[in-house]
C-alpha cells in the first residue's frame, strides 16, 4: 500500500476517513507513516492548550441587559389572528362561500332578466311561425282550388258558354292568391314552388283577362299550355308535398287557422 | 427541542420579551465559546455573542418549533463570528494598503510571522498560546471556523457544511487546509518544544 496521505491522516484523527480500517492497518505496518501520524495528532494536541477565558455566572445576565432595550416587543396577538391557520382556513372558506353566492345571485338575476325578456323575444320568432301556417293555409287551400280549376278547366266543354263566367271569376280569386303565394315561395326561397306558380299565374291571368271571355278558341288553348307547361302535375305534386310536409296529425289546411 | 426553550419562545412570540433574557442567560456561556474560538478575542467574542442573540430574537418568527434552540442559535452565533473575522480581515487589509504594505495573505502570513518572536523566546516568556492564536488567526476566516467547529467543537463535517453554509466536502477540505497550515505554521514551536 502506499504511504498515507495527509488528508487521510487528518480524517484518521478526527474518525471520518473513508477508509479507516485501511489507514490504521498500514499505521500499524509503516513505521514513517505512524510517525508522521503522531507528530500530527501532537500537533494537534498541542492547539487544544488555548483556553476559552471564563466568564462569571452573571455573563448572560449582562448580555440580556445589554440587548434587551434594543429589542423591540413582539405584537403576535394582532398578527396570530390573521396568521392563525384556523382562522386563515376559514378566511379562504368565507371568500369561497362569498364568491359562490355572488355567482349564484348574478345568475338568478341575469335568468330574471331573460325571463323578462324572453315574451318579448318570444313573439319575434313565433312571427314566422305564425305566418308560416297562414301561409301554408293560403298554399294549400290555393293549390286545392287550383287543382280543381285546371281539372275543370281540362274537362271543359269546349261547345258550351255557360262555364264562362264562374271560371273567370274563379280565375281571377285564384290569380290574387297565386301572386301572394308566389311571393311568399319567393321569399321563402322555394324555386319549385315558385316555378310552378309562375306557371299557374300565367295560366290563370290568361283566363281571367282574356278579353273575348273564355270562349272554345281560349280554352282549347289554355289547355294547351297547360299541358305543355304540366302545371296541373306540378300543382299536385306541390300538394302532395305539402301533405306531406305537414304530417298526418298536424293539417293546418284542415284546421282552417285563417 | 427544550421545553423551556420552547416556552420561552412561545412567551416571547407572544409579547413577552422578558422571556428571551432566559434563552440568553441559558445559551450566552455556549455562544462565547465558539465565538471566542472563531475570532481570538474576548472583545470581538462578546460582541459577536450580542450580535447573535439580537439576530436570533429577529429571526424568532421564522424558527421551526420542531428545531433545538440551541443548535439554531449556535449556528447564527457561528455566522456572526465569521462575519466578524472577515469584516476585521477586510479593515486590516484597508489599513495594510493605507500605510502602504501589501494586503497579499500569504505576504502577511509572513509578517506575522516575522512580527512574532523566535520559539526560543517564545517559550521562555511563556507565549506559545499567542502563537498559536497568531497561527489560527493567518487562516482565512472559512478555515479558521471550520478548524475551530471540527476540533475545538467536535462539530462533524457534515454539522460544520450545514453552520457554514457550505457543502460537507467543502467543509472538510477546509478543515483539511486549516490543519496543513497551521502545521507549517506551528513547526519552529514544535522544534523548540
Amino acid at each position: 500500500m502506499k504511504h498515507v496521505t495527509d488528508e487521510e491522516m487528518i480524517g484518521q484523527v478526527y474518525g471520518e476517513g473513508e477508509n479507516t480500517a485501511a489507514v490504521a492497518r498500514h499505521l500499524a505496518d509503516c513505521r514513517e507513516c505512524a510517525e508522521n501520524f503522531a507528530e500530527l495528532q501532537r500537533d494537534l494536541a498541542a492547539l487544544n492548550r488555548a483556553e476559552t477565558p471564563a466568564r462569571d455566572a452573571r455573563y448572560g445576565e449582562r448580555v440580556w441587559a445589554s440587548i434587551a432595550p434594543l429589542l423591540p416587543v413582539y405584537r403576535m396577538e394582532k398578527r396570530r389572528w390573521w396568521s392563525n391557520g384556523l382562522v386563515k382556513g376559514l378566511g379562504y372558506a368565507a371568500a369561497c362561500a362569498l364568491l359562490v353566492s355572488c355567482a349564484f345571485y348574478a345568475g338568478r338575476v341575469w335568468e330574471q332578466k331573460q325571463l323578462q325578456q324572453q315574451p318579448v323575444a318570444q313573439v319575434q320568432p313565433k312571427v314566422p311561425q305564425i305566418k308560416q301556417p297562414i301561409v301554408v293555409v293560403v298554399l294549400d287551400d290555393h293549390l286545392d282550388r287550383s287543382e280543381r280549376f285546371l281539372v275543370e278547366l281540362k274537362h271543359a266543354d269546349l261547345d258550351s258558354a255557360a262555364m264562362d263566367s264562374p271560371m273567370r271569376d274563379e280565375a281571377r280569386s285564384l290569380l290574387a292568391s297565386n301572386r301572394v303565394c308566389r311571393r311568399n315561395a319567393a321569399e321563402a326561397r322555394d324555386p319549385e314552388l315558385t316555378t310552378a306558380l309562375d306557371h299557374l299565374d300565367r295560366l290563370l291571368a290568361e283566363a281571367a283577362n282574356e278579353p273575348d271571355g273564355l270562349n272554345a278558341q281560349t280554352i282549347a288553348r289554355l289547355q294547351d299550355e297547360m299541358n305543355a307547361d304540366g302545371v296541373l302535375f306540378e300543382v299536385r305534386v306541390l300538394r302532395s308535398r305539402i301533405a306531406r310536409h305537414e304530417g298526418p296529425g298536424n293539417n293546418p289546411a284542415k284546421g282552417g287557422t285563417i | 427541542m427544550d421545553k423551556n426553550d420552547h416556552a420561552a419562545i412561545q412567551a416571547v412570540l407572544a409579547g413577552d420579551k422578558e422571556a428571551y433574557g432566559a434563552l440568553v442567560v441559558r445559551h450566552s456561556h455556549t455562544l462565547f465559546r465558539v465565538a471566542y474560538r472563531i475570532t481570538g478575542n474576548e472583545a470581538d467574542a462578546e460582541d459577536v455573542v450580542q450580535e447573535a442573540f439580537l439576530r436570533g430574537y429577529r429571526k424568532l418568527e421564522g424558527f421551526e418549533s420542531r428545531a433545538n434552540f440551541g443548535t439554531w442559535i449556535y449556528r447564527i452565533a457561528v455566522h456572526c463570528a465569521l462575519d466578524w473575522v472577515k469584516r476585521r480581515r477586510g479593515d486590516e487589509a484597508k489599513l495594510a494598503s493605507q500605510i502602504g504594505e501589501s494586503n497579499d495573505p500569504e505576504l502577511d502570513q509572513l509578517q506575522v510571522a516575522d512580527a512574532m518572536a523566535g520559539p526560543e523566546r517564545l517559550l521562555l516568556s511563556g507565549e506559545i498560546g499567542s502563537m498559536q492564536q497568531a497561527a489560527l488567526l493567518s487562516l482565512t476566516a472559512t478555515e479558521r471556523t471550520a478548524f475551530v467547529l471540527r476540533h475545538m467543537e467536535d462539530c462533524t463535517t457534515a454539522e460544520i457544511g450545514a453552520a457554514l453554509g457550505i457543502e460537507p466536502n467543502a467543509a472538510k477540505q477546509a478543515v483539511f487546509r486549516a490543519v496543513q497550515k497551521l502545521r507549517r505554521r506551528l513547526a519552529p514551536l514544535r522544534v523548540a518544544t
